[in-house]
């Protein structure tokens, strides 16, 4: 019927062409967004729901609870149109995260996420608990587990990191290479019955548990270390009326954290580059590849550079572009563009008597300063009693927060993906694909099939199915997914929800009742005023340039206000360009809002409509303190576009 | 007798014969702040004055007679003594005191009629109540000395209007019957914009808030209530700005070249929707209380004015009195122990404000 059962071809006719028994509610402003079952489906994109399993499909079977739910679209991590393999990071969280709130612990208020794809976009939906019964049953539980956990908190989180290292170990070892045409003396006369077929299945098996086993550890304690951050917002926010987000967060993150290790590694290079006399080299081409090569010429010096950069590059340039939920978010290590970007940049700065290091100690001086002065202005001791605990435990939980991130997503999740490229090589090798990257329009269960039916076409040594079924079948896919591309989808989906308990959902999405709100009123206003959560203070005036796709990055001039669906850390070294950052999705933990807030960048996220309303070239005023995007004026004219920006 | 205090001498600062008002700005002066220049009528003019005239019976008469009178016969008697003090003779060496100090701010100011605020400093701090029922007077673009000198008379009277008169201190108090007043004269700052300060949110008490509020024109708008005035809400540990609501303004007061007095005048219409402040004005303004706080030990109330040069003034500093005389009550009412607030609110139990703060 679907992807999960390869045997059989895809349907001929997609289930949307079907009459549907009766009419799906469209959206009425102020009150409700359009049901998931009135989503038309786009041009040239008929059948796409053959990409996908059938578990994650609307179906009319389901279609009453289905309805009455509500679906915001998860651009955060997967802003385009889903690769069939790239659910696989989807479908983890799907039990990963809910599992934690509904059997782990389980969280008193909150149920599991649901995931639905329609045309090709992730839409999710938390669920509350609501039933008084209910919460003070999980509320036993919860105090119980959730307690050894907050009480053992540090030893808690060291067996975490070295868990996290050994599954990355581990997933490093795994290796994919062609089969050979007679199996190596050595595995016959070592006698263990086992052969390359073997290997490969079970590599591929490993390959797949890899990614559960670090997509459990990923949400094992996530939910913890954002709920007393929030705890610790919420008093911030009773006894500081209006006091912002970020300023809550500066009393709080941290300043040495992981996500900012790749950045330093290219301070560093930097500095090492212009002591070793290696900054012209370096300067001397754009293409990393020419500049690599005119510093390994460089005699001793540039054997010491090129071995400081080796030591670099593993694993801080495992650096995700993106949220590192799909494959097209490509590391830094796999292109070295973006850090020989920041590189140049700080070796400029250098050579014009700038010191690029993190004023470390100024910022850690800074946070101490901004708590003691909050601290000061609570009204009783018992006050200050609170709001040291807080402080304290919010400052304990917050490495796990942080650094996960880059254990998780950038490390551990490039490499994954750097490892199904490696298998998509010996399918290629095989003749099933013309490219490596063909691997991405399988879903992860037919790679598994189609992998035995290369095994069986290698066994018997008649050609195997896979060689003539996989070409046109991934040419229709490839088709589809452009036309689901070329549509943006609604920020929202259903009827809105009543309660938003879920902390995940407030902490990370932004999705907080207010943004609900106001999507519901912006939908139909047609008004160029777009409304978020304020991520990093300050105001900026500058033309906007859209960027729906890393590789666009290139495109960003000196200042121009970017708007994306997401802004990713990794695009660090575009920052020092930009006058501000829009985004449509993401709340003050985005995994992406500290670095923003660390560059000292105005930035509004979790806008919704940023990059479906505005246009590369439009003139933009966005105020990191408000939160408020302004659409001050059209682009002149296509070809100023970006050229006349403001503040530059 | 000491009948001139000027506010730039280091003698000057927190002078009990300065009254309240302009002990502090002597204060405030020698502390560094940019107080508009000028000089204290002291104490000892005004008792002098009383003396010389013979009055000083008669005030404490009034005084006595007005506590607990009705209302007809505390008119009479206000009437009465504001009569006698507007007509009595000044003895010579304070009218001359007076002169010789306006002539030097004159000098200063480089015009022989140099405009002047001439405003009353009570000596009681009691008497604070006393300048909330408008009994203290502020008059402003007085000019030339025989005009400063009939307006230190009217600052003088005031003291005997029907309000200050019926105006007790509270409970448990000792009445005074013999307080005395200080007139202050200081260079008119004709204000693009002015306003008041205060350096904790008067409506929650928070602590970690400066709160503006400031008007095109002269700050007797935003005092008196009469005008609008936009309101800036500033985080005092970041400078963030986290409220504002910018007013539309047709009027404020300025000198109206017409009478030569002060009146409300149209504003510009080019300013009329215009924020009176500009953002780094706001930073500066709330940078300025945040100092002023810093070095009173205390949450402050703050009059202020830009003048023409863009640059900020001091016109007034009192303590706050709503927030700091309350009860300090908790804040938060919430379990101590962290692990324990946050499991409750992973059960719906959040942090809330504590009764009295709503």
């Amino acid at each position: 019927m679907t992807a999960t059962s390869p045997q059989s071809p895809p349907p001929p006719t997609p289930p949307t062409s079907e009459p549907t028994p009766q009419p799906a509610a469209a959206a009425v402003p102020g009150v409700r967004f359009a049901s998931p079952f009135a989503v038309p489906t786009p041009p040239g994109a008929e059948g796409w729901e053959s990409m996908y399993p059938y578990y994650a499909l609307l179906s009319e079977d389901r279609r009453k609870d289905e309805d009455a739910r509500f679906w915001f679209f998860d651009g955060m991590h997967n802003p385009e149109p889903l690769y069939p393999f790239d659910t696989i990071a989807t479908e983890n969280w799907w039990v990963a995260v809910s599992q934690m709130s509904t059997r782990v612990w389980p969280i008193p208020l909150a149920g599991g996420i649901d995931h639905r794809i329609v045309n090709g976009y992730l839409y999710v939906s938390p669920t509350a608990v609501t039933d008084q019964e209910q919460i003070a049953a999980r509320a036993r539980h919860f105090a119980e587990r959730a307690g050894h956990y907050y009480e053992n908190w540090d030893e808690i989180y060291a067996g975490w990191e070295a868990k996290a290292r050994d599954c990355i170990e581990r997933l490093k070892a795994i290796d994919f290479a062609p089969l050979p045409d007679l199996e190596p003396l050595e595995s016959v006369t070592g006698g263990r019955g086992l052969y390359s077929s073997y290997d490969l299945l079970t590599r591929y098996t490993t390959l797949i548990n890899n990614f559960f086993e670090m997509g459990s550890y990923h949400f094992e304690m996530l939910n913890l270390g954002y709920g007393a951050y929030l705890t610790f917002r919420e008093f911030c926010q009773a006894a500081f009326p209006g006091i912002s987000d970020q300023t809550i967060a500066s009393m709080v993150s941290g300043i040495d954290i992981m996500l900012f290790r790749p950045d330093d590694e290219v301070r560093k290079l930097a500095a090492l580059a212009v002591e070793l006399g290696l900054d012209r080299a370096l300067l001397s081409s754009e293409d990393p590849d020419e500049a690599l090569a005119a510093v390994a010429g460089a005699g001793d010096p540039g054997a010491r550079w090129l071995a400081a950069f080796e030591a670099a590059k593993d694993p801080w340039f495992w650096f995700s572009t993106g949220a590192g939920y799909q494959h097209s978010d490509r590391a830094w290590i796999d292109d070295l563009r973006l850090p020989f970007r920041a590189l140049r940049g700080y070796i400029a700065g250098l050579r014009a008597g700038e010191d690029i290091r993190r004023p470390l100690e100024a910022i850690t001086e800074e946070r101490e300063r901004v708590t003691a002065e909050y601290r000061s202005y609570l009204p009783t001791d018992e006050d200050r009693e609170s709001f040291d605990g807080l402080v304290a435990l919010a400052r304990k939980v917050f490495p796990f927060v942080e650094n996960h991130n880059f254990y998780v997503e950038h490390w551990h999740h490039s490499m994954f993906w750097s490892k199904v490229r490696s298998l998509g090589r010996v399918f290629v090798a095989h003749g099933f694909f013309d490219d490596e990257e063909d691997i991405f329009y399988l879903h992860r269960t037919e790679v598994q099939s189609a992998l035995y039916d290369l095994l069986i076409g290698w066994g018997t040594g008649i050609e195997p199915r896979g060689v003539t079924y996989w070409r046109p079948e991934i040419a229709r896919r490839r088709r589809i997914r452009e036309a689901l591309k070329a549509h943006s989808p609604a920020p929202a989906l259903g009827v809105p929800p009543e309660f938003l308990t879920e902390p995940l959902t407030i902490m990370l999405w932004g999705i907080t009742p207010e943004a609900v709100q106001d999507w519901l009123g912006v939908a139909d206003s047609g008004e160029r005023v777009l409304r978020g959560v304020a991520a990093s203070p300050g105001r900026a005036v500058g033309r906007a340039r859209v960027i729906l796709d890393p590789e666009q990055l290139h495109e960003v001039r000196d200042g121009e206000i970017l708007v994306c669906r997401i802004t990713a850390p990794s695009w660090a070294p575009v920052f020092s360009r930009l006058a501000a950052a829009v985004s449509d999705v993401g709340g003050i933990m985005a995994h992406t809002a500290i670095v923003c807030r660390e560059y000292g960048l105005p930035s509004v996220v979790g806008t919704g409509f940023a990059t479906t309303t505005v246009r590369t070239g439009e003139l933009l005023e966005v105020d990191g303190d408000t939160g408020t995007v302004r659409v001050l004026e059209e682009p002149e004219a296509a070809e100023d576009a970006g050229i006349a920006a403001v503040g530059a | 007798m000491t009948y001139i205090l000027w506010l730039d001498s280091p003698d000057s600062a927190g002078d009990p014969r300065l009254g309240g008002k302009f002990a502090s700005l002597a204060e405030m002066t020698a502390a560094g702040f940019t107080v508009p220049g000028g000089f204290g009528v002291t104490t000892d003019a005004y008792r002098a004055f009383l003396a010389a005239a013979g009055l000083a019976e008669q005030a404490r008469e009034t005084r006595r007679r007005a506590r607990g009178a009705g209302l007809e016969t505390v008119e009479s008697l206000s009437a009465a003594m504001t009569r006698a003090v507007e007509s009595a003779p000044m003895p010579a060496e304070v009218e001359d005191a007076i002169r010789g100090a306006y002539a030097a701010l004159a000098e200063r100011a480089g015009d022989p009629a140099a405009p002047v605020a001439v405003r009353s400093s009570g000596e009681s701090e009691d008497l604070a109540g006393a300048s909330f029922a408008g009994q203290y007077h502020t008059y402003l673009w007085v000019s030339g000395a025989d005009q400063v000198l009939a307006h230190v008379r009217r600052c003088w009277a005031g003291m005997f209007g029907p309000a200050v008169l019926t105006y007790r201190p509270a409970a448990g108090q000792e009445e005074e019957t013999d307080f005395a007043i200080c007139v202050g004269v200081q260079e008119m700052v004709p204000a693009r914009c002015a306003g008041v300060v205060f350096t904790l949110d008067p409506v929650t008490g928070d602590r970690s808030k400066v709160v503006i509020e400031g008007c095109w024109g002269l700050g007797e708008g935003v005092v008196s209530g009469a005008i609008t005035p936009s309101r800036f809400v500033v985080d005092k540990v970041t400078f963030e700005r986290v409220g504002s609501s910018v007013a539309v303004q047709e009027t404020m007061f300025a000198l109206d070249p017409g009478t030569g007095t002060t009146g409300l005048v149209d504003v510009p219409a080019e300013l009329r929707e215009q924020s009176c402040l500009t953002d780094d004005q706001i930073r500066e303004l709330a940078g300025l209380a945040k100092r002023i706080e810093r070095h009173r030990g205390a949450a402050q109330d703050i009059e202020w004015a830009l003048g023409p040069d863009g640059g900020l003034r001091v016109l007034q500093v009192r303590p706050e009195t709503v927030w700091s005389n309350r009860a300090r009550e908790r804040l938060v009412s919430s379990p101590a122990r962290a692990i324990d607030q946050v499991v409750a609110r992973f059960a719906g139990i959040g942090v809330t404000r504590g009764p009295g703060r709503a």
